[in-house]
Parts: C-alpha cells; sequence; structure tokens
C-alpha cells in the first residue's frame, strides 16, 4: 500500500510544482503588481492602495472591452454550437467518404488562428469587396473590417470559421455513444427525425452540450489572436477585446500596473461566468 | 555499453581539436580582453535588434559584412513584428538585446529613463553624429545623459506621382489652399487625390503630426502637462483640416492597410500619398518605374512656416547590462562608419544622422531645401504618452467626424493617463 502511494505522490507533486511555478505564482505575482504602479521595466516603483481599481472602474475604454467582448462571445458560441451539431449530424449520417469529410472539417483546427486571421484580412480587404461591387451592393463592397460597427461580425465569422472544426470533433464522439437501439425503437414506434433528434439525441448529448458550450464561452471571452490578425482593435477601439486591451495597455503603454489590476477583475469575471454556466447547464443534465 | 563509449570519446576528442584551432586563429591583444570571461575561441554572439521591417535587408548585408571583418563576433539582427512591444515584454524581464536599434519614440524615451541604456555623452563617438539630432534625443528624453547614438533620421510630408501631376498641369502646392486646390481638381477629373490607409491606425499619424507640429508646434505637449492649455481650445484647425483630407481619397479608406496603400500608390491609384520618406522603398519595390517626388506637408498658407517633420529614425544604443559591451560597441562604431551610413540611407532613402554623409538621391529634392535651411521640426506623437493611444482616438474620430467630441476625448484620455501615474 505504501509504495503504491509513493508512486502516486511521485506523478502529483512535480506537476504541481510546475503548475505553481509556472501558473500560480505568475498569477499571485500579478495581483500583487496591480496594487502598485510599475510600469513594466523601471527599478523602482511604489504601492499605490486600490487606486488602480478605482481608475479601472472610471475607464471607458474598460467597459467598451468588456461590451465587444461578451456579445463576441455569447454570439460565437451559439453560432459554433448549433453549426458544429449540424455538421456533426451530418458527418455521423451513412454518408460515402464520411472519413474524407471528416478531415476536411477538422482542417481549420490545425491551422494557426493567426495565419488563418492574416488570410481573412487579405480576404476581406481584396477579395470579398470585388464580389459585393458585382452584386451590386454598396455595403458589401466595402472591407466590413474599416467599419466601426460592423467590424466585430467580421471577426465573428472568422471565429467561428475555425472555432466549429474542435466542438464538431466533440459532437462526433458525443454522437457515437448514442447506443444504436435507441433509434431502432423508435422507428417501430413511427417517430419522425424531428422527435428522435429532440427526445434522443441532443438529450442524449447533454453532457457534451454543456463541455461545448463553456468551451466555446471560454475561448470567446479570451479572444485575442484573431484581433491581432484581422484589426488591431480597430477601427478605433471598436474591436478591443478585454485580453488585447491589457496587453497593449500593459506593455505598449506601459501601464502593467494598471492593466494587472484589469486583469485581476477579468480573472474573477471568468470565474463567476464558468461556475455558473457549469451550474445552470449540469442542472439541465440531471434533470433528464 | 563500450559500443556507446567509443563515439562520444571521439567527439569529445575532435572538439577538443576544433576548439583548439579556433583560439590559436584569435589570438591578438584585443580580442583576449575582450572575450575575458569566456572559454576561449568561443565566438562572442550580439544580439542587435532593430524594429523597422523594411531595412531588415539592409542590416542583413551590414551584418553579414561585420561578421565577415570580425571572425571572433556574430552578430545577429532579430526583427519582430510590432518590434517596439516586445522590447517592453523583454525589458520586463531584463532581457535587453546587446545592441538596440529603435526610432526616437516613446518607447525610447520610457525605457531610457528607466536606465536600461549606456549613456554615451562623453564618448567620441557622440562627436561624428549632427548636433542636432544629439539635442533633439535629449529634448525627447528631458535628461542630460545621451543613451543613444543617432544613426538615421526621417522626413515626413506628402510623396507625390511626378507623372500624374505632369498630366494634370499641377505644380507642386507650397500653402494649404493651394493643396487643397490641387487635390480639387484630382477629384474633379476622376482620380485620387490621396489613397488613404486608415485601417491602420498608425497611418493616421502621418497627416496628424505634420499639421498638429507645424500649427502649434511641440511645446504644446509641455503646456498641456503643465495645464495651461487643453485641446479643446487648441486643436480646432487641426481636427478640421485632418477630416478635410479624408474627402479626397479612395474609396473605402477605412478598409485598406498600409501594404494595400504602398502598392495602389505604386500603380498611379493616387497622385499622393500621405507617408514619409520610410514608404518609398516598398513603393519602388512594387512599381521600380514610378517617378517620385517629395513636398513639404503644407499645413498653414504660410509657406515659410510648413516645416519638413523629421525625426531620428534608428538610433543605435547598448544594453547596460550586456556582457559583451567591448564587441557591442564595436558594431555600433561599425555601423557609424560613413561608408556603412551612405549603404543604408540609398537603400532606405532615409537622411543621414551622422556627419560628413549626404542624402543625394534626387527624389528628395522637395525636401533638401529644409535640411539645409534647418526648417526641421519633431514628430508630435513622440511627446503624446503612449497609453493614450492617439492613432486609434484619430482613426474612431475620422470615421466619426465629430470634431468637438475627438477633442474632448484627447483632453480626457490625456487627463486619464496622467492620473494613473
Amino acid at each position: 500500500m505504501a509504495k503504491r502511494r509513493v508512486a502516486f505522490y511521485l506523478m502529483t507533486i512535480p506537476a504541481l510544482l510546475l503548475f505553481f511555478a509556472f501558473h500560480t505564482f505568475p498569477a499571485l505575482q500579478g495581483i500583487y503588481y496591480s496594487f502598485t504602479n510599475w510600469d513594466g521595466f523601471s527599478d523602482s516603483f511604489d504601492y499605490v492602495g486600490f487606486k488602480n481599481f478605482i481608475n479601472i472602474f472610471q475607464d471607458e475604454n474598460v467597459l467598451n472591452s468588456y461590451v465587444f467582448t461578451f456579445k463576441y462571445a455569447i454570439l460565437t458560441t451559439i453560432l459554433i454550437n448549433i453549426i458544429s451539431l449540424l455538421i456533426a449530424l451530418g458527418l455521423n449520417a451513412k454518408i460515402k467518404a464520411k472519413n474524407f469529410f471528416r478531415g476536411v472539417y477538422f482542417l481549420p483546427n490545425i491551422l494557426s488562428v493567426l495565419i488563418v486571421g492574416f488570410i481573412f484580412n487579405y480576404l476581406f480587404a481584396n477579395v470579398f469587396p470585388i464580389w459585393g461591387e458585382k452584386l451590386g451592393s454598396e455595403f458589401l463592397s466595402q472591407n466590413i473590417l474599416g467599419n466601426s460597427d460592423w467590424a466585430w461580425i467580421g471577426i465573428v465569422i472568422v471565429a467561428v470559421w475555425q472555432g466549429i472544426a474542435y466542438n464538431t470533433i466533440l459532437y462526433l464522439a458525443g454522437l457515437q455513444t448514442i447506443p444504436q437501439d435507441l433509434y431502432e425503437a423508435s422507428n417501430l414506434d413511427g417517430a419522425s427525425r424531428w422527435r428522435e433528434f429532440w427526445s434522443i439525441t441532443f438529450p442524449m448529448l447533454a453532457s457534451f452540450f454543456t463541455i461545448n458550450m463553456v468551451l466555446a464561452m471560454k475561448g470567446g471571452l479570451m479572444v485575442f489572436d484573431q484581433i491581432v490578425a484581422l484589426t488591431g482593435g480597430g477601427p478605433g477601439r471598436s474591436t478591443q477585446s478585454i485580453a488585447h486591451l491589457i496587453y497593449t495597455g500593459g506593455f505598449q503603454g506601459g501601464e502593467f500596473a494598471y492593466q494587472s489590476a484589469n486583469a485581476v477583475i477579468y480573472f474573477i469575471v471568468i470565474v463567476v461566468i464558468s461556475a455558473l454556466q457549469l451550474k445552470f447547464l449540469q442542472k439541465r443534465e440531471m434533470d433528464l | 555499453m563500450k559500443k556507446t563509449i567509443k563515439p562520444v570519446m571521439v567527439s569529445l576528442l575532435a572538439m577538443s581539436v576544433l576548439s583548439a584551432c579556433g583560439s590559436n586563429s584569435g589570438n591578438n591583444a584585443a580580442d583576449n580582453t575582450s572575450s575575458g570571461g569566456n572559454s576561449s575561441g568561443d565566438k562572442v554572439k550580439i544580439e542587435f535588434f532593430q524594429n523597422k521591417t523594411e531595412a531588415k535587408a539592409t542590416f542583413d548585408k551590414l551584418v553579414a559584412k561585420f561578421n565577415e571583418a570580425n571572425p571572433n563576433i556574430v552578430v545577429t539582427q532579430v526583427n519582430p513584428p510590432d518590434a517596439e512591444t516586445v522590447l517592453k515584454t523583454r525589458a520586463a524581464k531584463k532581457d535587453i538585446p546587446d545592441v538596440v536599434g529603435i526610432g526616437a519614440t516613446d518607447t525610447y524615451k520610457t525605457l531610457s529613463g528607466s536606465g536600461l541604456f549606456e549613456d554615451f555623452s562623453s564618448d567620441p563617438l557622440a562627436e561624428s553624429i549632427q548636433p542636432a539630432y544629439v539635442q533633439m534625443l535629449k529634448d525627447l528624453t528631458g535628461s542630460s545623459e545621451l543613451n543613444g547614438l543617432p544613426f538615421s533620421s526621417n522626413a515626413s510630408g506628402v510623396i507625390y506621382n511626378k507623372a500624374m501631376f505632369t498630366e494634370a498641369g499641377v505644380t507642386v502646392p507650397t500653402t494649404w489652399d493651394e493643396f487643397i486646390a490641387v487635390a480639387q481638381k484630382f477629384k474633379d477629373s476622376g482620380k485620387n487625390a490621396f489613397y488613404l490607409t486608415l485601417k491602420d491606425s498608425w497611418t493616421t499619424l502621418t497627416p496628424f503630426n505634420s499639421l498638429s507640429t507645424i500649427i502649434k508646434g511641440n511645446d504644446f505637449f509641455k503646456q498641456r502637462t503643465e495645464g495651461t492649455v487643453t485641446f479643446a481650445d487648441s486643436f480646432n484647425e487641426i481636427a478640421e483640416k485632418l477630416l478635410k483630407l479624408t474627402e479626397f481619397g479612395q474609396k473605402d479608406i477605412f478598409g485598406k492597410g498600409y501594404n494595400d496603400g504602398n502598392t495602389a500608390f505604386a500603380k498611379g491609384e493616387s497622385a499622393m500619398y500621405l507617408q514619409g520618406v520610410w514608404a518609398i522603398p516598398e513603393i519602388v519595390k512594387a512599381n521600380p518605374s514610378i517617378e517620385l517626388g517629395v513636398f513639404p506637408f503644407p499645413a498653414t498658407n504660410d509657406a515659410a512656416n510648413n516645416k519638413v517633420i523629421s525625426g531620428v529614425d534608428t538610433l543605435l544604443t547598448i544594453s547596460k547590462s550586456t556582457k559583451h559591451k567591448e564587441e557591442a560597441k564595436k558594431f555600433v562604431e561599425f555601423l557609424l562608419q560613413p561608408e556603412n551610413v551612405s549603404l543604408y540611407i540609398n537603400e532606405q532613402k532615409a537622411f543621414p544622422a551622422v556627419q560628413g554623409v549626404t542624402q543625394d538621391d534626387p527624389t528628395m529634392d522637395g525636401f533638401k531645401a529644409a535640411f539645409t535651411s534647418g526648417n526641421l521640426a519633431d514628430f508630435a506623437d513622440h511627446y503624446i504618452p503612449s497609453a493614450m493611444k492617439v492613432d486609434t482616438i484619430n482613426q474612431a474620430f475620422l470615421q466619426k467626424k465629430d470634431v468637438d467630441a475627438y477633442l474632448k476625448q484627447l483632453d480626457k484620455e490625456w487627463d486619464k493617463v496622467a492620473d494613473r501615474k
């Protein structure tokens, strides 16, 4: 017995140390800096108490980035889950070249977000406007990323295009776990396809639905690379996400401590949202 | 076991032979003192970090030349995208490159203010630099130390397509009214006067800097810090003129970026381009046969007052914490030699900061008068805290076109950043 316990500790302690060194310690450091006025490179700094936090609540750039990030995250979460569930259902059906199609749909997940972003950046600037012009639409013949009201939709399109790949795979895995005899039984009872989906497939996928919703929402709230590659937060600050604001303000703007305070607040917000999401969605699973 | 030991022994032997050769070849006194801490024969590695993507190939040539002449030193060039931010993050980690090439910007100001760079004020190398640029650095940092050696300077105004000007029968404008008349003439004939690249927010700064520096002067920002002036009662004319320029751009001015603009202007899609000389190499790359000219940005109707905006485009500096000060110095000294400066300025269409070298490209004739008479002024945005992100404020303003809101926002952001210090 004792020997086995040693083995477990041997596995756990290095992981714990690594996790502490590269995750917990920097996080604690960030909390410490959020109470100072360090600019990120000077030798000295002062302790300023809650000044940074008070200033955060008076900064409309912060509020603006929260508004953008949340509307972006909610819309991408919904779109990614609907589309990837549909694709997963299609890929799970009895079709020819099933594995080929599965590979094709997974492809976007392999590409780096930055590369996808730069490709779409080019398409939005030089290709889509030409198509829009042919359609005779004044609106579509402009680069959507240059429009402060619509640029965020451009980012949603790219994020959804890439995001569905991973969630499709999770849904596909979920679909494989549903026992076939349930469908056979429903066939005998003469259930319609629609009824079959709502009464068998969707409830059986409940736990996968939960994890996909949480993952997509988390990804949406952390959005950073897409912004860098597509708009750089512009036009103005209309597509500046919270992570992008923390990075640019903290390092380009030389306000490391101030943005650390922003990051601390954001950390609390994300923890609360994830907890709520899990609580709400898992309760739905129980009800079945 | 024996099988594995044998190759290891052989390779160890081989390595000791090789290192012996190395120490023999580099056997002069200077090298011995400089590589004191190293085991004999190791090459000293110097990292040269610079922020101009346009200049990467030119610096590669210079670095190769240096490495060839100095077999004991290996200089590697590092030129990441968004280099100023990378430099700041590395400064936060106390991992500063040995030699840094950077513009005289707010980043330079804050980093040198933190005491990260060598002081060159009593260095003989500083004597070869034009005093005006040395003064510019001191004005920017407000310190008596000289933390960098100006290498090249730039000039910003208007670049124009000579063939299109001849075809339209217009001459180079020297006042704001003439400037707008020329732009209107191009617009009336169905052509774009400017190619605007406002998707990249920083490109709003080129006209902004000219307008702000010529109309208000850079002392404004000092007075703003003291609280004797505000943007709201001083920047009206600048805002109006900035907005006026957007009327003469191509369709979809917010959808195109700097790279799109360089190509489009090179292909003759607009008669003028509101950029500095740093864009010229890229334009010529896209269309080698284009005939380009430049003229100072006519921000006011007083032609004599329309200065060329010129700043230190690249200054060279050495990290205080470098372990190879001698070698780093040697590389900086090499770059500052007149023949290397002239290679650089010819390829980059920049202006030399080093005495005894001149920029003789006929494309630059339009700026020559200003350079000889000293009718120059520094970029306004070097005096604006970078946390304010004035470029994104400009970008939003040009979309919303609300002058009052824009001026109020400038004041508000300035105060907010000052309060957070």
